[in-house]
């Protein structure tokens, strides 16, 4: 990780987690990475100088708002966009690492071929992978039991995203990449989905899924890279995103003429009736100067922001409270 | 390579009105044509039943070829072939495949026409000549693969699946596939002479004729071939095979 970008919070300590014998390519290592869509006064930075590096075996959610440059960095990963900056995938170029099997993708406009049985789908894909993963195994792990012998046409959405992600696994790849998985799915698919993850990830396997589902970085990822404008804006841990981008917010009830001004570390603060929110970079010293007075604080709650507010926060330019 | 062709060899296979276009529906025109006007064509029955046979050869192999690599289209909207792409099947041999499915695949039409203008509509020819009729007009529909295939990788899938039907039709109807040039106004015979289908089935003709392949047809041919292959590729280089759409 680059030290000169100054600005952006990293909580991780890079390379902790290379810890396969004898190997020291990162699962993903990412520098300068642009990509500009169109020529001209029309062209659009969609990733503007983007690092990143991700040791061996994290599971890493790349979170942010649409248009944040998430699926373009996959994309670029992937090789399936033209890029400037360096891209090394386990050391390799991302075409190189594709044909490799390096690397197994589920795609945001990947599909299906027609008039072809779900076997014969993998199969194509197994025989072309250096290493492949024996079909039993790979059939149980994917969920896709019974639908060997479907055709294409005839699967539902659930089981369509379940053979997607066979086809990704079939080579048996190192390093997953994973572009809005779950968009298409329930909330039973959703969590059946995340249980595999979690599995291949024990085993070994990077994984790294562009989300903006909140709740699933949370709950499934070692470490959430938070991405707007092209840029990484923060690095580390969901508890760590949270913990250090936007502070806490303080809330209590107070009667309309109680003056609240010159409090410290103030961002925001919000009247609802009788119910005054205050957010906060420093509750301590906010909530010191509360109370300096003698004054009462009925209903007093201090709460850390949810990892939505810390996002929310992370990706637009005004910081919170700049408006009330 | 191999894996992949196989692949697309059993898709298509499983394609029923390909088949149906492709083989049995020019074996059928060949014995109908030959039944219901041969007997009163003014060529005599054998020249007019051997004219037809070589026109649904032609008719069945062009729609093979063009049907075969237009497809391209369908497996870009669909996001197959992003898909692919991101698989270690090697991405340099797609077209390749797409190419020599086509290819392949305009034999069963060239064949089986063939077959029922021997056995069943009495076409008489010395067995090199037969030979020689299939594999000229085989290496002849390499000129409808490279069209099919620029087709299939500069259409949308709406268009796509049109042009089919639509650029076949226009080939043979306007090609004399159907009708022969002959008969046609002196305006739409210009036409016909502008277009491959004509010269495809030309060297039939001359083929079937106990002729050599007339050198005007084999140059029209091989120009068409070259200019519609080196389109596919300049398409292809501007619109990469895995973007979805744009």
């Amino acid at each position: 990780m680059s030290g000169e970008t100054g600005d952006v919070p990293h909580y991780c300590a890079g390379g902790a987690a290379d810890r396969l014998d004898g190997v020291t390519d990162p699962a993903l290592e990412i520098s300068g990475l642009t990509v500009r869509y169109g020529v001209g006064p029309g062209a659009t930075v969609a990733v503007d100088g983007l690092d990143l590096r991700i040791p061996r075996g994290e599971t890493v959610a790349l979170l942010g708002p649409n248009g944040a440059g998430k699926s373009t960095t996959v994309n670029a990963v992937l090789g399936l966009v033209r890029y400037t900056g360096d891209v090394r995938v386990l050391g390799r170029a991302p075409a190189e690492a594709v044909r490799a099997g390096d690397v197994g993708a589920m795609l945001q406009h990947g599909g299906l071929p027609s008039e072809a049985r779900v076997g014969e789908v993998l199969d194509l894909v197994r025989r072309s992978s250096p290493r492949s993963w024996p079909l039993p195994d790979l059939v149980a792990t994917t969920g896709i039991d019974g639908l060997l012998r479907r055709p294409v046409e005839d699967l539902s959405g659930g089981q369509r995203q379940r053979v997607l992600l066979a086809l990704a696994l079939a080579g048996r790849p190192p390093l997953l990449l994973l572009d809005e998985p779950t968009s298409a799915m329930d909330v039973e698919g959703r969590r059946a989905f995340w249980t595999t993850m979690r599995g291949l990830a024990e085993g070994g396997t990077t994984v790294v899924f562009a989300t903006h589902h909140l709740e699933e970085a949370d709950a499934v990822a070692d470490r959430v890279v938070v991405v707007a404008g092209g840029r990484v804006v923060a690095d580390g841990s969901a508890a760590q995103v949270k913990a250090g981008t936007s502070g806490s917010t303080i809330t209590f009830a107070a009667a309309p003429d109680d003056h609240l001004d010159d409090l410290p570390g103030v961002g925001a603060l919000t009247r609802r009736g009788a119910t005054v929110e205050i957010a906060t970079t420093d509750p301590e010293q906010t909530l010191r100067a509360l109370l300096a007075g003698g004054r009462r604080l009925p209903g007093l709650q201090v709460r850390g922001a949810s990892l939505e507010e810390a996002v929310l926060t992370l990706t637009t330019a005004t910081p919170i409270g700049a408006e009330q | 390579m191999s894996a992949l062709f196989l692949f697309q060899l059993r898709r298509m296979g499983r394609n029923r009105q390909f088949l149906f276009f492709t083989v049995a529906l020019p074996a059928l025109f060949t014995v109908f044509f030959a039944t219901v006007f041969g007997q009163t064509s003014d060529t005599g029955y054998q020249d007019y039943a051997a004219a037809t046979m070589v026109s649904m050869m032609a008719y069945g192999a062009m729609g093979a070829a063009l049907g075969a690599t237009i497809r391209i289209a369908f497996d870009r909207a669909s996001g197959w072939l992003r898909q692919l792409r991101v698989t270690p099947v090697p991405p340099s041999s797609v077209v390749g495949v797409e190419v020599a499915v086509g290819v392949l695949l305009t034999l069963p039409s060239l064949v089986a026409v063939a077959l029922v203008g021997r056995l069943v509509t009495g076409v008489d020819l010395p067995l090199g000549t037969w030979l020689l009729l299939v594999a000229v007009l085989w290496a002849g529909s390499a000129v409808f693969v490279a069209i099919g295939l620029l087709l299939g990788l500069a259409l949308e899938q709406k268009a796509a699946g049109g042009a089919i039907g639509i650029v076949g039709t226009v080939l043979a109807l306007l090609g004399g596939l159907w009708v022969p040039v002959e008969l046609f106004p002196s305006g739409l015979q210009a036409v016909a002479h502008a277009l491959p289908s004509y010269w495809y089935a030309e060297l039939g003709r001359d083929v079937a004729a106990g002729e050599a392949p007339s050198p005007l047809a084999v140059a029209v041919l091989v120009a068409s071939t070259v200019a519609a292959g080196g389109l596919a590729a300049a398409v292809a280089r501007r619109r990469p095979l895995h973007a979805v759409a744009g």
